[in-house]
């Protein structure tokens, strides 16, 4: 199954990406206007504070996954036939799914964020209604509804074409006698890897959505709520970086045509996505290390498995990346800069992320500015750095030149941006400067302004890299 | 062989029939085990059927329906109940399940296409998942028929279903389909 099929539906994952662009350029406006707030630059009412948090949070997360969807389904339809209709109902629960969530958080008044914790949502305390809750938690079942349709058309196809899940995520290779010019290829293992945690995530969402629903609407079906804890952030945590490695898709199968070498499923490369596939279920319980009812080895899991779960993917792609960037004669442009970059802050993101993963340090640092500072390296300098090098590679024939001044200095600009407005996270979390705080002290207003001055320059990055890729659609079709 | 399939339909629908007081004593059996058998009985004799192609049933999707229509209408703890009270109820659920709800489901699940068979799958693990929390957290007996303690069990039972059956339709997965290891033999032996 090595030959390849055309991309399926170009112009709806065009589309899609565009979507993907405008809305993460508004969801970084909203960024900006919270950390402005905090730092007493503009007056803002804290309860729109937390709608807006609520959106930020939630439509980062939606968008992170839907552009790494986009991503998978491009590529993966290189190798297999996919069912167009299935991309169209995906997206269209999707953005049915965002209409429910921003009518429950605009119109209903919710403002218990996008992870909707149990029993948050039904009590409010007089800041919204049942009815506003229900509103986003069945937008989010949409939503899931929406991905679980996806992944089924993605995961039959390569089960069939791949002789089962096993062939499709290389084990023959991994731990039996298969030759590698057998195996499948790298975007094969990685979408039916994802295909599976991703699928077992949005499964378990969709279940304490369901109770979380019921118990809105008939309070006597109690639901227990370190349950519905653990069963929220094994969603959450799955689910986001599912997106992210959906979004490595674009470097497995971008990087290649710059340096004019395969990105090839090795023996260590199969093993590691095997490993991945555990490993990014059971590191979950790191983000309930401050519940101390929760059992002692889970927390521990949660610990060791950290530590672990940078290793095989991480050390695999960055490595790999860099031993076929070298040597190689690539012609620099706007897509492998930002298609590097992002394969670099998803590296450089684990180190944050593991230190407060360790159960002594997350004592201090959970609540802090410390744990938006390591998801914001993540998804600025990672998932949507690889988005954007996905969307300037799609319109790359549409220019004329590799790289001109302007797109170095939009790259320059949205490095220096976003490196800077996630270091500001880490220091503000390092001063224990709390998080989701709508008011903050004044003595914490350095920190923020500082982050405020980054966070613009984020968004003139960003800014150019939707309006370049806008152009280059409108010039194809000029063509 | 049509004869057998009649045979053992007609065997599937005397066991219900003559104990039925055993099954209907618990919830767990007469929801999880006589209403499967009932229905299996309408499957098995809908096998004659399942390949005549006919323009109202394309891709299975009206005769799915019905199935899942009789399907919603039986996961009511009030028609569980009325079927324990009212003789015609029980009448009507000897009857309905297998014409109702098997014999629909085998004639339209020979005919969808895999991507809507895997949906109603899916949709049937997650409806077991839902039936167990109600089930276990519902702070009043659902079922005039049944004690508290029965309906816990009962959900306990949908959910040990729903991990059963997930662990039937996900471990062929693992290992590809005897045709795909057929061409790859054939494709090795070729050289």
């Amino acid at each position: 199954m090595t030959d390849r099929a055309c991309e399926p539906q170009p112009g709806a994952v065009k589309f899609t990406m565009l979507l993907a662009g405008i809305v993460l350029l508004l969801m970084m406006v909203f960024g900006l206007i919270m950390r402005a707030a905090q730092g007493n630059l503009i007056e803002l009412d804290p309860t729109l504070f937390y709608q807006i948090m609520t959106a930020h949070g939630a439509g980062m997360v939606g968008t992170a996954g839907l552009t790494g969807a986009a991503i998978l389904w491009f590529f993966v339809g290189r190798y297999v036939p996919l069912l167009p209709g299935v991309y169209y109902a995906f997206l269209g629960l999707f953005l049915f799914g965002v209409i429910l969530i921003l009518g429950g958080i605009f119109i209903g008044g919710y403002g218990g964020g996008w992870t909707f914790l149990f029993p948050l949502p039904a009590m409010s305390g007089g800041a919204w209604d049942a009815g506003a809750a229900a509103s986003f938690m069945v937008g989010y079942t949409a939503i899931g509804v929406g991905f679980l349709l996806y992944y089924l058309e993605v995961g039959r196809k390569l089960i069939v074409a791949y002789g089962g899940i096993g062939g499709a995520l290389a084990w023959p290779l991994a731990f039996g006698g298969g030759r590698q010019e057998d195996a499948p290829p790298p975007t094969v293992v990685a979408a039916m890897a994802t295909t599976i945690f991703n699928t077992i995530g949005i499964v378990v969402g969709a279940a304490v959505l369901v109770c979380s629903l019921v118990n809105l609407l008939a309070p006597g079906f109690a639901v227990d709520a370190l349950l519905a804890k653990n069963m929220i952030y094994f969603f959450g945590h799955v689910f986001i970086n599912a997106s992210i490695y959906m979004a490595v898709i674009a470097v497995y199968e971008i990087i290649p045509q710059y340096t004019g070498r395969e990105w090839k499923t090795t023996r260590v490369f199969a093993i590691a996505w095997s490993a991945v596939l555990l490993f990014v279920m059971a590191v979950y319980p790191h983000h309930l290390l401050q519940d101390t009812v929760m059992p002692g080895w889970a927390l521990v899991m949660g610990q060791v498995i950290s530590y672990l779960s940078g290793i095989p993917l991480l050390a695999v792609t960055a490595f790999s990346l860099l031993v076929y960037l070298r040597g190689s004669k690539v012609r620099w442009d706007l897509a492998s800069a930002l298609l590097v970059l992002g394969v670099a802050g998803w590296s450089v993101g684990s180190i944050p992320a593991i230190i407060d993963a360790m159960i002594s340090v997350n004592k201090l640092m959970h609540n802090t500015q410390w744990v938006p500072g390591h998801f914001h390296i993540y998804l600025i300098l990672g998932e949507v750095a690889m988005s954007f090098g996905f969307m300037a590679w799609l319109v790359k024939e549409a220019r004329k030149t590799a790289m001109t001044g302007l797109d170095r200095a939009a790259f320059a600009v949205y490095l220096l941006g976003g490196a800077g407005f996630t270091i500001m996270f880490l220091v503000s979390g390092a001063l224990s400067v709390p998080r989701r705080w709508a008011v903050h002290a004044p003595e914490w207003y350095l920190q923020d302004r500082v982050a405020t001055g980054f966070a613009m320059l984020v968004i003139l990055g960003t800014l150019f890299f939707v309006a370049t890729y806008a152009r280059g659609l409108m010039r194809r079709r000029a063509d | 062989m049509i004869g057998a399939r009649i045979l053992t339909a007609g065997l599937i629908f005397s066991l219900c029939l003559g104990f039925r007081d055993f099954f209907e004593s618990n919830p767990v059996s007469h929801v999880l085990i006589q209403l499967p058998l009932l229905a299996w009985c309408g499957a098995l004799l809908a096998q004659p059927a399942i390949n005549l192609e006919a323009e109202w049933n394309r891709g299975g999707v009206v005769a799915l329906l019905i199935a899942l229509f009789g399907i919603t209408f039986w996961m009511l703890p009030r028609s569980i109940d009325a079927a324990l009270f009212s003789p015609a109820m029980e009448v009507a659920k000897f009857i309905s399940l297998p014409l109702c709800v098997g014999a629909p489901l085998a004639i339209g699940w020979a005919r969808a296409h895999p991507l809507l068979r895997g949906f109603l799958k899916a949709q049937a693990v997650s409806m077991l998942g839902v039936m167990a929390f109600l089930y276990t957290h519902a702070p009043v007996r659902i079922c005039n028929a049944y004690l508290v303690d029965d309906q816990l069990r009962l959900g306990y039972a949908f959910l040990f279903t729903a991990i059963a059956v997930v662990v039937l339709w996900v471990a062929p997965l693992f290992v590809g389909s005897r045709e795909f290891h057929q061409m790859r033999s054939r494709s090795v032996e070729a050289g």
